[in-house]
């Protein structure tokens, strides 16, 4: 046996420390998501009833998907608007928590604050705290309850285009570029709350660039335009890609298809079709991703 | 005259809000533009907050004022002394919610925090068979929504026998891709040389981990902990736990804002407690990312 062992050359010395380290989290992560995963997909294929001490799943086959595809009045029409939102949300999210990234790692008085505020969406959005405040309100009696409500939902309201749809219609821009500026106006609110995560991200990422990086751009009478593009941007671009993966995550997770799988689960009990509903989401959403991040992966600059 | 200018210099730098020699070639109207569009996306943001904190100093007749003031008038503690008296008779004494809170929050946190960056330092930095499959794996996990997960999760957590206890919120916090990701991202950046040379030095591989590449990714641990700590904050607990001493802070002070008109001032105290914390635990952190010199002492 310890012959054996000796004989491991130092790659595989490597590969075993690597798996040792790995452990810990990959059995939590078999137990825990491989299995509901794996359950939800087995959901989707079968039809599933509730029985004495817990459920019953019947395999069908595709009679589910077939059914959210041909019978179900909102899926198809609610997964190409789902579409439409994350391809309008996402490059706006990525652009401006970089642009918001990179003028938040300044030096400045009070930089900490700022940043707490441009991270305030988030943490006003975790459960406990929007259940609090729907609390509060209601603490509050009548009319004064839907006034307060109504100061709240100031921060979450999108703002009037119809003036600016008239006038660059006038001006006669193609109606595709049309659509996209006018879905971005109306998301700008959205877009602001929802890159709360991101720009905490790239302020990780901006610290960590080396600063001798800047010193030598700097020596060599680099513009700030060139060291954006030739330092910043380049050193930045692997977290372009975890902020893209979790920008589309998230916007998926908060999107029309998801929420109907929700209301088909819980509301109707159709556990099956919403199992359906979210696989067929995920697999579009992976396709999406994996497109992406690939075209991206290529022109990645990794520091070794 | 002399003195005086170099006083003066002195002084300079310090009144100056931004810093100028980082951004010599960026003209001052484009910095005010940016600026200016900056801090009007940046009061957009406070408004809740500063309602929430307006709201917490406000006197009962103030709070049920019509129409409704965004800024207190007589500020006062009322809404505070308020909430204390009603935490005095809670079911269990409120320590123990404090407790509880310490106990799911802090090991949560520290706990995906420690796991997520021991499993991504090899997938960064490591060559073993079935590498990219698992990190693929990873990746798909994220992808499927939470809303369709959390009945497969509660069952595998009654499977395991650890429902209504600490266990059932902890375990299912420390396995969540994403912190993976982010740290693996992050790691991938450091030089290999640097751990080459820890190598060389005799260090065993934790030992490289640990003094070498977590204090080198510090800015992506203290931000992963501020994720995992935000999302743990705001799971109040209530689908696992089930007996009344286990439960968290959060769950409690929610329950004494449920007491309706008569304790609309302690709710208006309370609203303020729950997101005053995450803020506080933000800014330490944030303030604690300083500039982490990667490649200090690298000569290539």
């Amino acid at each position: 046996m310890k012959k054996k062992k000796r004989r491991l050359s130092l790659a595989q010395k490597r590969a075993i420390t690597g798996f040792v380290f790995i452990s810990p989290w990959l059995i939590g992560f078999l137990i825990y998501y491989v299995r509901s995963i794996y359950m939800t997909v087995q959901f989707s294929l079968s039809e599933v009833s509730p029985a004495v001490g817990g459920y019953e799943a019947k395999f069908v086959g595709l009679k589910n998907l077939k059914y959210i595809f041909l019978e179900h009045p909102q899926f198809n029409q609610q997964l190409v608007i789902s579409m439409r939102d994350v391809f309008i949300d996402v490059p706006l999210i990525i652009i401006f928590s970089l642009l918001m990234a990179m003028l938040l790692n300044q030096k400045f008085v009070g930089r900490t604050i700022v940043r707490a505020v441009f991270f305030l969406p988030v943490i006003m959005g975790s459960a406990a705290i929007t259940t609090a405040i729907d609390n509060a309100r209601s603490a509050m009696v009548g009319g004064v309850s839907s006034t307060a409500a109504d100061i709240v939902d100031a921060s979450s309201s999108s703002v009037n285009v119809d003036y600016y749809l008239a006038l660059f219609k006038d001006i006669g821009l193609p109606s595709g570029i049309l659509d996209y500026v006018v879905g971005a106006v109306e998301r700008l609110s959205d877009v602001v709350s929802l890159s709360g995560v991101q720009i905490v991200i790239f302020i990780a990422a901006l610290q960590s660039i080396s600063g001798s990086l800047y010193e030598v751009a700097k020596i060599e009478g680099a513009t700030g335009y060139e060291t954006f593009w030739k330092v910043t941007f380049p050193m930045v671009m692997p977290h372009i890609i975890t902020c893209l993966v979790y920008t589309v995550v998230d916007s998926f997770a908060n999107s029309e298809v998801v929420s109907l799988s929700y209301d088909e689960i819980f509301s109707n009990n159709h556990y099956d079709y919403g199992s359906a509903m979210s696989l067929v989401s995920t697999i579009v959403v992976c396709a999406v991703l994996f497109a992406v991040v690939a075209v991206i992966q290529k022109r990645t600059f990794y520091y070794n | 005259m002399n003195r005086y200018m170099a006083k003066e210099k002195l002084k300079k730098p310090r009144r100056k809000l931004f810093h100028r020699h980082k951004q010599l070639n960026r003209s001052t109207a484009g910095n005010t533009l940016i600026f200016t569009f900056m801090i009007i996306c940046g009061c957009f943001m406070a408004l809740p907050l500063v309602m929430i904190v307006n709201n917490a100093l406000k006197p009962l007749d103030e709070i049920f004022q019509y129409p409704p003031k965004i800024f207190v008038r007589n500020p006062s503690l009322d809404n505070f002394t308020d909430l204390f008296v009603s935490m005095n008779d809670t079911w269990v004494p409120f320590s123990r919610y404090i407790a509880n809170t310490i106990i799911i929050t802090g090991g949560g946190t520290i706990g995906h925090v420690l796991i997520a960056s021991l499993a991504a330092y090899p997938l960064a930095k490591h060559n073993f068979p079935g590498k990219k499959t698992l990190f693929s794996m990873v990746v798909l996990s994220l992808m499927f929504s939470w809303t369709v997960t959390q009945i497969p999760i509660y069952m595998i957590v009654s499977y395991l026998h650890i429902n209504n206890t600490y266990w059932a919120l902890i375990l299912t916090a420390w396995q969540y891709g994403l912190g993976l990701y982010l740290m693996k991202q992050f790691m991938e950046q450091l030089p290999n040389s640097l751990m080459e040379s820890a190598r060389l030095d005799g260090a065993s591989e934790f030992r490289v981990f640990w003094s070498i590449v977590m204090p080198n990714v510090k800015p992506a641990w203290l931000t992963l902990a501020i994720f995992q700590f935000q999302s743990m904050w705001g799971n109040t607990g209530a689908t696992y736990l089930r007996s009344e001493q286990l439960k968290p802070m959060q769950y409690a002070l929610l329950q004494i804002q449920g007491g309706g008109a008569a304790r609309a001032g302690a709710a208006q105290a309370v609203t303020f407690v729950l997101a005053a914390v995450p803020v506080i635990f933000f800014l330490i952190c944030q303030s604690n990312i300083l500039e982490t010199m990667t490649s200090s002492g690298m000569k290539d």
